[in-house]
């Protein structure tokens, strides 16, 4: 008799799952269960259909049932797994269009549930022109409403990835769009600085943006969304987007006694194979392991998603050895308008809250070469273990290329480099693609000079926090026209060829924060001022470019 | 009045500001120059420059070469 193999779920990991499994084991029945209306489709592209980048609902459905008969795998939709049980190794499952109820017994089960979006508990959820966007359906029904209704103003509450991609789409559809996020900073997953830097941006570009705001509930008029209301006004709006995250779908795993871990995903070791024998679960139901800190963490990516997938189906029947999945370092890249921001590894945040002794570095520079048309900048922050000068952490973010350096950013981390392997990588160089010396060689330098203390820096954040102290000076050591243009309040400019002459105008007992543009010259006014005798010295990380707040 | 022409494109650090700035001493009130920067940061930085240093920016235009007319107060 054939083995047999249910999937539960249908888009990233459980469809990759059957189809690796079909390749492996051509003799092996397979069946997906879905009680979604579409199957493998693109789920990160949701935003772009609804902003009309993508144009046609079918391209985000990569495949259908139909595709998947003619590779041997049957797929049946809207049909919801109800219940699991692992002693007669069967699933039962409801057909949700005719509710029919039937039986799949199994060899070995795949747990491929996903995750759903979290809907806040608020008055109002349930206005027409609410939503949430997680399926095409979503994706449909919010662009029905902005091509077919006129929607002129928009509220999306939370400023995660889907909400600030939507933001982006819907403002470039002619919405003004208010994004609320309840945490100080949009882009949880980033530190502050590099947070705020994008959030002036996407400001920039008009969208309003209120952060360390709670929407309290939703106002409506004749059944329909007029207004959001937070904890500190009313926004108006004609459509509002719930993205404060998502939950792993794991009720149906729980229920079958399958072990939940982090977040309340499904616990799995490096196999893919929950507690319970024969039981597999993959995609974004279930947790990860961060490679960095070897600690369960929860990391829902289409990326890693596929590789989970590809991990379950190799080892349904392994021949030889396990295939395993170490762990993930939580590598995302988003675009939002004009600039682009990446992360991977441990934020400095992260790596302090897990008790690294670290050191940070945040430095501007252009992606490629500066005399080279085209050429736009990047800042690289990285997060560096001072005992062993490991990388742990890199955050990216800019008008220039950030998928390259943060890619290069993610295997050192994944080998256990530090820093100074970074420095010296070989990497690809013609003036179209990048520097003689590379962001991400650059980056590694600095963190090397700081390491070996030949230059001490503070962080944006850090100085802002400081800005009122009487016993700080700041000295701008760029030239006269740079520094009207707009520079740390407080600062006093000094360009870098004045220092000497003007040495009688430095407090040598104050604490001393050097600026310039970049860092470059501020380094060289730092060596200026240490032979002058001033002892409390440090630069400003990553310069005026990099300051996320006001300049005057 | 005069027109002059600088090419700051390719300057990284301290940039195209700086010349305009020199430009700007050595010239006649009512005289006009044109800069043309590859410099991102320019765009945004010519027109703060601009409005805190009382000059007049005519036109300024995006792209991969910016360009900025900026007649002398």
């Amino acid at each position: 008799m054939k083995q047999k193999l249910v999937v539960i779920g249908g888009v990233a990991s459980g469809t990759k799952t059957a189809a690796k499994a079909i390749r492996e084991n051509p003799d092996l029945e397979i069946t997906v269960l879905t009680e979604e209306d579409y199957i493998s489709y693109a789920g990160c592209g949701l935003p772009y259909y609804i902003g009309n980048v993508i144009k046609e609902k079918k391209h985000l459905t990569v495949m259908n049932p139909e595709k998947f008969k003619e590779k041997d795998i049957t797929v049946l939709l809207h049909t919801r797994a109800e219940k699991i049980i692992p002693g007669e190794k069967k699933v039962i499952a409801k057909d949700m269009v005719s509710g029919e109820v039937k039986e799949f017994p199994y060899d070995k089960l795949v747990l491929a549930t996903g995750a759903k979006p979290i809907v806040p508990p608020i008055p109002g959820i349930e206005l027409k022109n609410v939503f949430t966007l997680r399926t095409v359906t979503d994706a449909v029904k919010i662009r029905d409403a902005v091509e077919k209704e006129g929607i002129k103003k928009a509220v999306v509450v939370g400023g995660g990835f889907i909400g600030l991609e939507v933001a982006e789409n819907l403002t470039l559809q002619g919405v003004k769009v208010t994004l609320v996020e309840l945490l100080d900073q949009i882009l949880p997953n980033f530190d502050k600085e590099i947070a705020l830097l994008a959030e002036k941006h996407i400001k920039e570009k008009g969208v309003n943006v209120y952060t360390s705001e709670k929407a309290v509930s939703i106002e409506g008029k004749d059944g329909r969304a007029t207004a959001l209301v937070t904890d500190k006004r009313k926004i108006e709006a004609d459509l509002v987007l719930l993205s404060v995250g998502v939950k792993p779908n794991t009720q149906l795993a729980a229920d079958a006694g399958v072990e939940l871990g982090v977040k309340g995903a499904i616990k799995v070791n490096e196999n893919m194979e929950t507690n319970i024998h024969d039981i597999y679960a993959v995609g974004d139901c279930a947790e990860n392991i961060n490679l960095v800190t070897g600690k369960p963490a929860w990391f829902p990516m289409g990326s890693t998603a596929n590789k989970m997938g590809r991990v379950a189906a190799l080892n349904l029947y392994p021949k030889g050895e396990k295939e395993s999945l170490a762990g993930v370092l939580g590598t995302t890249v988003v675009k939002l308008f004009d600039i682009n921001a990446a992360r991977t590894g441990l934020s400095e945040r992260d790596a302090r809250n897990e008790g690294y002794n670290i050191v940070t570095v945040l430095v501007p520079a252009s992606d490629r070469a500066h005399y080279y048309p085209g050429a736009k900048n990047i800042i690289t922050k990285l997060i560096v273990d001072r005992t062993t000068h490991r990388l742990l952490g890199a955050q990216i973010i800019g008008e220039g290329v950030v998928d390259k350096p943060i890619d290069i950013a993610a295997t050192v981390i994944t080998l256990r480099g530090t820093v100074e392997d970074m420095a010296k990588l070989d990497l690809a160089y013609a003036p179209p693609f990048s520097s003689a010396m590379s962001t991400t060689i650059v980056a590694a330098n600095v963190a090397q000079n700081k390491l070996l203390g030949k230059i001490d820096g503070i962080s944006p954040l850090e100085l802002e926090r400081k800005l009122s102290d009487s016993q700080l000076q700041i000295i701008d050591v760029r030239e006269e026209a740079e520094y009207v243009v707009g520079s740390i309040p407080g600062a006093k400019n000094i360009p870098l060829k004045e220092i000497k002459k003007r040495a009688a105008e430095i407090d040598r007992d104050k604490e001393t924060i050097v600026v310039c543009k970049i860092g470059l010259r501020a380094y060289l006014g730092y060596l200026a001022l240490k032979s002058l005798g001033v002892k409390n010295l440090k630069i400003l990380d990553g310069g005026v470019t990099a300051w996320p707040f006001k300049l005057e | 009045m005069a027109e002059i022409n600088i090419d700051a494109k390719f300057l990284q650090c301290p940039g195209p500001i700086v010349q305009l700035f020199n430009a700007v001493k050595s010239v006649q009130s009512g005289d006009v120059i044109i800069v043309e920067a590859t410099d991102r940061g320019f765009y945004k930085d010519v027109q703060a420059w601009c409005r805190k240093t009382g000059n007049e920016l005519l036109s300024l235009e995006d792209g991969d070469v910016i360009v900025a007319k900026v007649k002398k107060a």
